[in-house]
């Protein structure tokens, strides 16, 4: 009841100097399907939750959760779809910006806090809510090779090896810290992000329209780097690889 | 009340202009900075917000910036606001070299900072930054230790030893304690340490959660992990030390 | 008729730029420095209009300086002189472009290897073994051709740059007051004796 008066209009502080619109920002995420990235030595796995699911939605043409920004970096998303597109196709324009005049793809960092200081304005000018969306980004540049960064409608961003984001994020963070190792493979990531994934999932369990999925790796002998959002059938072979999902699932008999 | 919290930053009644007082707060909410003034340094700590278990400390960003190859800058309260005021502070400081074939003195930039946050207590549909900020550095061609305050309302001051952040009031009264201003701490190390006692007043962890920075004529460093460390330890082993020793005193008296 | 070469040996980059400024029929001074550091291992040397010529140079050391400030790295001279065209391609498209014509050089210390680059006012740019702007290049260009080889060493360089002044002096129709030397490697920017 206290806090209605500070709640209605624009980003502005309460009498504790917080932000309430940041943070009913932020709640409003921890509703929103989880987002899950995993970095290891030589790539690094998103993997996403996607909450609403119809038989009728179109699976190859609907991803809504991942995003490439540059040819090197791709971004998963939790919160609201339609102020993440607007975040996502600026970031494609300064990683275009930046590759025109420095001939050189953008390094992680810089589009990250690119994006970042977007978000900060729109907690601080006049006006405006804050943007409503969470991101985990993956991407690669020469100077610190892999890199996982989360930013927040705040503004903040952090550095990560392993991070969830979304509904029930601290239950999959503490499943990922129990989990993870430093010296794991991609394979062996791939599997955790969707072992963490199946465990935390609201529904009953976790099947390939509901799932979202991409990789960067790096090949080994040439050095190049490949990113990679996976086709809805090529999750369903991963969940079954992965034995998360059966493979004479009833499900995938029936619609065959 | 009545509204005057509400609209952005407008005086009440009675003199008040909420919007600042609120963004005090929101910097006694952020972790603790200090800044310690030594004979021929300054030193710039920070407390790091408990690094998590996934975080990855080699890419999170630090709590202290170079503004130039002279100044730093270190902040408490909301990180992303501190991002923008350093970024400006940035090109301000290159654009002064370029305009000005010389580089901006440490209360140039301080002043500059501290203009753009008064401007966001008075420009129309803003809130002010929610951030105070320490300056540290040399002026050019000067060997004189500066150190610089600035807060959301615009202010900036000068000070020997300062902190702003969470438990500012318990750190200030440590170093008012601690700092001699007839005689600031003579080396590197006992300005470094001198900091790093201030820090360990409020942060429990110790040094992981601990930056430093020094600066010196021409040079400004950032302490390794393991070189907190070593002053850490240093400090709780003379603590314990002290701590036997009144012990003893307490238990020979009591005989 | 200024006079800026740039010769890329083995493990460094040669800046020569004439020291004399000149306008109209009179020297104005002899030991001008037509070049900016932009950035520890990145240097470029400039010629055209005056005034243009340093303006652009010094608004160019900003931005790098700026950028190393920021990011706590160099830019490498590709991605310099990348956005050394880039500035002046953009400035052609306004009322008043910069009359400015560039080398950009330096030592790339990721991968350990000299770069040159020459750019001109129009946004041209060419990566070169070596390179000139105005008339040096007429007189200069056939020794280049004849004597140069990529493993040259810093020596080896400085005696073709030698013989490359010693062919200026002789037949450029002004004196150019001599040339002030610059070199660029793993080190950084000195300037050599000349």
């Amino acid at each position: 009841m206290g806090s209605r008066r500070y709640d209605s209009r624009t980003t502005i502080f309460s009498p504790e100097g917080r932000l309430y619109q940041v943070e009913y920002a932020l709640e409003s995420i921890s509703h929103a399907g989880t987002a899950i990235g995993i970095m290891v030595e030589d790539g690094i796995v998103l993997a996403a939750e996607r909450k609403v699911t119809s038989t009728l939605l179109e699976q190859d043409t609907s991803i809504e959760k991942l995003y490439k920004l540059s040819d090197k970096i791709t971004v998963a998303v939790a919160g609201l779809t339609a102020d993440a597109e607007i975040l996502i196709n600026t970031a494609r324009v300064h990683a275009q910006e930046y590759l025109k005049s420095y001939n050189e793809e953008i390094p992680v960092e810089i589009l990250v806090r690119r994006l970042s200081d977007i978000k900060q304005g729109y907690t601080q000018h006049g006006g405006l809510r804050p943007f409503g969306v969470s991101f985990i980004y993956a991407g690669y540049d020469d100077r610190f090779g892999f890199q996982l960064y989360t930013s927040n409608p705040s503004g903040n961003y952090t550095g990560w090896k392993a991070i969830s984001v979304g509904a029930n994020t601290s239950a999959a963070q503490t499943l990922l810290q129990m989990d993870y190792k430093d010296e794991m493979s991609v394979d062996e990531a791939i599997e955790l992000a969707l072992k963490t994934l199946s465990k935390t999932t609201d529904n009953s369990s976790l099947t390939y329209d509901r799932l979202e999925f991409a990789t960067i790796k790096k090949n080994k002998d040439s050095g190049k780097i490949y990113q990679k959002i996976y086709k809805p059938a090529e999750i369903k072979e991963l969940l079954v690889k992965t034995k998360i999902v059966k493979d004479d699932d009833e499900d995938t008999e029936m619609k065959l | 009340m009545s509204g005057y919290d509400r609209a952005l930053s407008i005086f009440s009644p009675d003199g008040h202009i909420f919007q600042v007082e609120y963004a005090l707060e929101a910097v006694k909410r952020g972790t603790c900075a200090v800044g310690v003034k030594g004979a021929k340094c300054v030193v710039l700590g920070c407390e790091r917000r408990s690094t998590l278990k996934l975080q990855d400390p080699r890419i999170t960003p630090s709590k202290i910036s170079r503004l130039d190859s002279h100044a730093v800058l270190a902040f408490a309260g909301l990180n992303a606001d501190s991002r923008i005021l350093i970024e400006k502070a940035r090109v301000e400081a290159q654009s002064h070299r370029l305009t000005l074939e010389d580089p901006a003195s440490v209360e140039y930039l301080a002043a500059y900072v501290a203009g753009v946050q008064q401007k966001y207590t008075q420009s129309g549909g803003v809130r002010p930054f929610g951030v105070a900020t320490l300056i540290a550095g040399f002026d050019p061609r000067d060997d004189t230790p500066r150190l610089y305050q600035t807060e959301p309302s615009g202010i900036y001051s000068s000070w020997a030893a300062q902190t702003i952040g969470r438990n500012a009031k318990t750190v200030r009264e440590f170093l008012e304690k601690n700092y001699d201003v007839a005689q600031a701490p003579e080396s590197t190390e006992d300005c470094v340490k001198l900091a790093v006692r201030a820090l360990l007043e409020v942060v429990q962890t110790g040094a992981k959660n601990i930056e430093i920075t020094v600066v010196t004529p021409g040079s400004i460093e950032a302490l390794g992990n393991d070189e907190i460390g070593r002053y850490v330890e240093a400090i709780e082993a003379e603590k314990a030390e002290a701590a036997t020793q009144k012990h003893g005193a307490a238990s020979a008296t009591a005989n | 008729m200024d006079i800026i070469l740039g010769i890329r040996v083995q493990d460094c980059v040669i800046f020569a730029s004439s020291k004399a400024v000149t306008r109209g029929i009179s020297v104005l001074k002899a030991s001008d420095d037509k070049t900016r550091l932009l950035s520890p291992h990145t240097l470029m040397s400039y010629t055209g209009e005056a005034g243009d010529t340093v303006q652009f140079a010094e608004y160019i050391q900003a931005n790098m300086q700026l950028y190393a400030i920021r990011e706590d790295t160099e830019l490498s001279p590709a991605a310099t002189a990348s956005f050394v065209r880039q500035q002046l391609a953009t400035s052609l498209r306004t009322r008043k472009p910069y009359q400015a014509n560039v080398l950009v050089g330096g030592y790339d210390v990721a991968t350990s290897s000299p770069h040159l680059f020459q750019i001109d006012y129009l946004g041209t740019k060419v990566e070169l073994p070596y390179a000139a702007h105005g008339y040096a290049g007429f007189y200069t260009f056939s020794l280049l051709d004849r004597h140069y080889r990529p493993d040259m060493t810093e020596a080896e360089g400085l005696a073709l740059l030698r013989q490359c002044v010693d062919e200026l002096q002789l037949r450029m129709p002004v004196d150019f007051k001599g040339v002030m030397v610059k070199v660029v490697d793993r080190d950084g920017a000195r300037q050599v004796e000349f």
